[in-house]
């Protein structure tokens, strides 16, 4: 443990940064910027009381971008030998030459703000003090609670894990940022009913800090409740009806909204909301957040892949597409000021939510006449070209106001477009469960298919 | 070293694998008796280098390249049905001798075994039939597959408005030694070309995917599919969607097209048969071993021996020979698909089926190349039967849960209407529950054919190659989730 520690001290990781940028100049390149990431990680995964797998493990991986009269090349390496390393570096800026020169390659300019890592509480020193007695302890508790409740047949098995992860990032601008962050995550999957006729599912939470994580009790009460509800469901016949969405279906649908607005997937048009800045897409309900400066939140950072500081972006306002988000490269290609999203080659979402309206979810459920609520979903099916959604379903049936019966082999469909538009009330419950979230929301119409 | 170098290790050669992680074989045995120090009944070790290159064009350009190297070595300890493991990419000893006092840690007692003295096992005839290796390509030959696929798509159609294509290859070398006393070594070669189309029409935008490759060589973009073949296919996926209609929503007859709908099989059936589920009895097929489950049409085998296939390897990932495993026998359940730790404790043989995505995850069962077999009706005959019914002709993806309630996404299917397609219908969802699907296929064809060579499966957050195949079916009812 404590060789762990004195090898990452700051100085060492963002020397080899350092070295490494230098190095790409001296072998010709314009501009080059390296990353190194250490992580440590600790996962274990009980099964009926019994431990199943424990994995504890440290590694380091390194990765660069160099760039040579505007042609761009990457490589990445796990063997952090200086000589593999260095042997990358010259065959990345030679690699370059082959690539076509793209006008909008380059790094941004150094940017003058700096969002500071400790006022984002992104680390949790308890995490790493934590003995491996009591992570397998979480894990034991939470799925013997679980499993305590007759109706859970099966278990999937419980899982504790945490994550100390440092990162460095140097660019030839004079970029230079380090900081580390922490993760821990208990979950617990269960299944009930018989062999032929059983239904599943699961509860987790995931945070930055320790004493933040909801306790064994709450995850396997929420878990056992997620799976029971769902015993003896019924087929339902297809219609067209009001579908709610539970906070973690809200997430999907928002995790798929973000792929639609990423900048990359604007410039090359592979998204139906191309085009539509500072058009109405959704109506008045609909206001959707990416903040990368939440403070303790799973998707906060102090500063991309680019280097730029991370910020606070309005994506919808009161149903106005306002922003694309974007890392350097696509903001140029779009004309566009980057975001603060770039992760790696891509764009990715930071804290990236709907924000939460007024109503108390059982008000939304009390005010629906005929309608489901989506819990779960299965498969893919989602087409951010055409915006279209069909994916395999499970919910709960709801007649005049009240929970009738759970219902599955069902599918759901629609498009995302006519969603934004179809919302109709907004949920009070927003938690950042995931980077990517929402509260329980209500669309006015979506086709449901079963026999 | 060029795959195509050794189909089989020479006997008597030196340890290149072991010179190449610069480690001695007396210092892994020593590894292994540490892992098995705190009361372990087995220790392992896997070695892991590889190096994996990519290039990509989009917006008419070649838009960078990328190398990767990946170097590693997970220890694996299991004691009874427990497993410890711990994994590094820093191979000096210091580092490993930690990784294996990690793994030793699932076991608490004094140790009980030693490691036995490594004998080297011999590989069978190889599997991966490379005749120009990618890895001694140069970049520009790379790059000129990658603007052929992008060009032919451009130029299929006036409507084609976006395409990307990009061509990645990987070579890896593994060891595997544990306290048995086995040693084995395999080096994995890997290609794929792919292209992605978007086509627009008054506003409308739709996308088509085609692509291929496997455990070959460059010869693969010569004799089996060109770059060409994957632009045009993309594009006409992407032209012929601008024309279709939503899909229809409801119980109906559903014809699975031959090869692409393999996937069909791998997400219903192939999952549930990995014996860790069954072990644990979270399958639904855990009780039905010998049992019928489906219609006697229905025949399932796994086989990771088909020669330059995505889901093929010589020796699976903890050194087992693999073999063609036959899963369901005329609709009986005849096998489950076995790693080491599964095998061990239900007392069954191993199938070569343990694989993992990279050092740092430990083995599970896992699908190879699996599918469903040939039956005896002609393609035409199987569309003919059907009066009013949807035909899948290409289908993007599935998931399934172990109470074998499954999904698909269709991305290009037709209507068929009084025995004919008809109309090209796009975006549709199948769902179903797998026992229900595998009774009520009442035909099969007689043209078995594998998908498309890109597939990837995830597991337990580990993903790995698979290809998967089937005839055209016949399922009597389904549920297709379009738009009413």
């Amino acid at each position: 443990m404590r060789e762990a520690r004195a090898a990452s001290r700051p100085s060492d990781l963002r020397a080899l940064a350092e070295t490494l940028v230098a190095f790409a100049a001296k072998c010709g390149a314009d501009e080059a910027e390296v990353s190194v990431v250490d992580g440590r990680e600790f996962d274990v995964d009980v099964r009926k009381g019994r431990i199943e797998n424990l994995v504890e493990a440290g590694s380091r991986t390194c990765g660069l971008k160099v760039i040579k009269d505007k042609r761009t090349a990457y490589a990445s390496s796990s063997d952090l030998v200086p000589e593999t390393l260095r042997r990358l570096v010259r065959n990345a800026v030679r690699r370059a030459e082959l690539a076509s020169p793209d006008e909008f390659a380059g790094q941004a300019p150094r940017s003058i703000k700096l969002v500071d890592p400790a006022a984002l509480d992104l680390f949790d020193p308890e995490i790493a003090g934590l003995d491996s007695k009591t992570k397998i302890g979480l894990a034991r508790e939470t799925e013997r609670i679980a499993l305590s409740d007759k109706r859970i047949t099966n278990s999937h098995g419980a899982n504790f894990g945490t994550n100390e992860i440092r990162s460095v990032l140097v660019l030839s601008n004079g970029f230079v940022g380090e900081f580390e962050q922490t993760y821990c995550e208990l979950s617990v999957g269960l299944q009930a009913g018989e062999t032929d006729s059983r239904v599943e599912d699961s509860w987790f939470s995931a945070k930055r800090h320790f004493k933040k994580l909801a306790a064994p009790e709450e995850v396997a009460r929420r878990a056992v409740e997620r799976t029971v509800r769902q015993l003896r469901p019924r087929k339902l016949r297809t219609q067209n009806v009001p579908v709610i969405f539970e906070p973690t279906q809200t997430s999907w649908l928002m995790a798929f909204l973000f792929a639609c607005v990423s900048g990359t997937a604007v410039y090359q048009k592979a998204t139906f909301l191309a085009g539509k800045l500072g058009e109405k897409i959704g109506n008045g309900l609909v206001t959707v957040v990416d903040d990368g400066l939440l403070p303790g939140e799973l998707g906060s950072r102090p500063f991309d892949s680019d280097g730029l500081p991370a910020q606070k972006t309005t994506v919808v306002e009161r149903g106005v597409l306002k922003n694309y988000l974007c890392n350097i490269y696509a903001a140029r290609k779009l004309q566009l000021e980057s975001t603060g999203n770039a992760d790696g080659g891509g764009v990715s979402p930071n804290n990236f939510f709907l924000e939460p309206g007024t109503l108390a979810p059982r008000d939304i459920i009390s005010e629906t006449k005929k309608g489901l609520i989506l819990t779960r979903t299965l498969g893919h099916g989602l087409n951010s070209v055409s915006g279209d959604i069909s994916r395999g379903a499970f919910g709960l049936w709801v007649e005049n106001g009240e929970l009738a019966y759970p219902v599955s082999e069902i599918t759901i469909s629609g498009n995302l477009g006519r969603i934004l538009n179809d919302i109709e009330a907004v949920g009070n419950d927003l938690e950042f469960f995931s980077p990517v979230t929402g509260p329980t929301i209500k669309v006015a119409e979506m086709t449901v298919a079963g026999t | 070293m060029g795959p195509n170098a050794s189909p089989s290790t020479q006997p008597g050669a030196p340890l290149p694998y072991v010179d190449h992680f610069s480690l001695d074989p007396a210092d892994l045995r020593k590894i292994l008796d540490l892992a098995l120090g705190s009361g372990g009944d087995f220790a392992e070790i896997y070695m892991e280098h590889g190096t994996y290159d990519f290039v990509n064009m989009e917006e008419d350009i070649i838009k960078e390249t990328a190398e990767s190297v990946s170097l590693g070595l997970g220890v694996r300890v299991l004691a009874g049905d427990k497993t410890g493991f711990g994994y590094t990419n820093d191979l000096s000893l210091e580092k490993i001798r930690k990784a294996a006092l990690a793994a030793s840690a699932i076991a608490a007692g004094k140790a009980k075994a030693r490691p036995a003295r490594f004998r080297e096992k011999p590989l069978k005839k190889s599997v991966y039939p490379v005749s120009t290796p990618a890895n001694k390509a140069g970049l520009k030959k790379k790059i000129g597959l990658v603007e052929e696929a992008y060009v032919a798509a451009q130029k299929f159609d006036g409507r084609i408005a976006k395409v990307k294509s990009y061509f990645q290859d990987s070579l890896s070398h593994i060891a595997i030694l544990n306290s048995d006393g086995l040693f084995v070594r395999d080096t994995r070669p890997m290609v794929k070309l792919v292209c992605v189309a978007i086509s627009e029409q008054r506003g409308r935008r739709e996308f088509g995917f085609w692509g291929g490759g496997g455990r070959v060589g460059l010869e693969y973009f010569g004799d089996v599919l060109t770059p060409r073949d994957i632009g045009e296919q993309a594009a006409r996926e992407a032209v012929l969607l601008l024309e279709a209609a939503d899909a229809p929503a409801g119980e109906m007859p559903i014809v699975l097209s031959p090869g692409h709908s393999g996937v069909l099989i791998h997400e219903a059936v192939g999952h549930l048969l990995e014996a860790d589920f069954n072990r644990k009895k979270t399958s639904i097929f855990w009780n039905k071993m010998g049992k019928k489950v489906g219609s006697d049409l229905v025949t399932i085998y796994d086989d990771p021996r088909i020669p330059a296939f995505r889901g093929s390897y010589n020796v699976d990932d903890e050194g087992t020979a693999p073999r063609r495993t036959l899963l369901i026998e005329k609709g009986v359940v005849r096998g489950f698909l076995q790693d080491r730790l599964s095998a061990r404790l239900m007392g069954q043989p191993m199938t070569g089926h343990g694989r993992r995505q990279d050092y740092s995850h430990g083995p599970i069962p896992r699908m190879a190349n699996t599918y469903i077999d040939r039956g005896q009706y002609a393609p035409e005959e199987i569309v003919k039967s059907v009066k009013r019914g949807f035909y899948v002709a290409s289908l993007s993806g599935g998931q399934v849960e172990d109470s074998g309630k499954f999904t698909f996404s269709v991305s290009l299917g037709y209507l068929i209407e009084d025995g004919k397609l008809t109309a090209p219908v796009r975006q549709a969802t199948l769902i179903g529950t797998n026992i229900d699907i595998l009774k009520r296929i009442d035909m099969a064809g007689s043209d078995l054919r594998f998908g498309l060579q890109t597939g990837t499966c995830s597991k337990e957050g580990q993903d790995v190659p698979v290809a998967d195949g089937c005839p055209t079916l016949k399922i009597s009812k389904m549920t297709v989730g379009g738009r009413t």
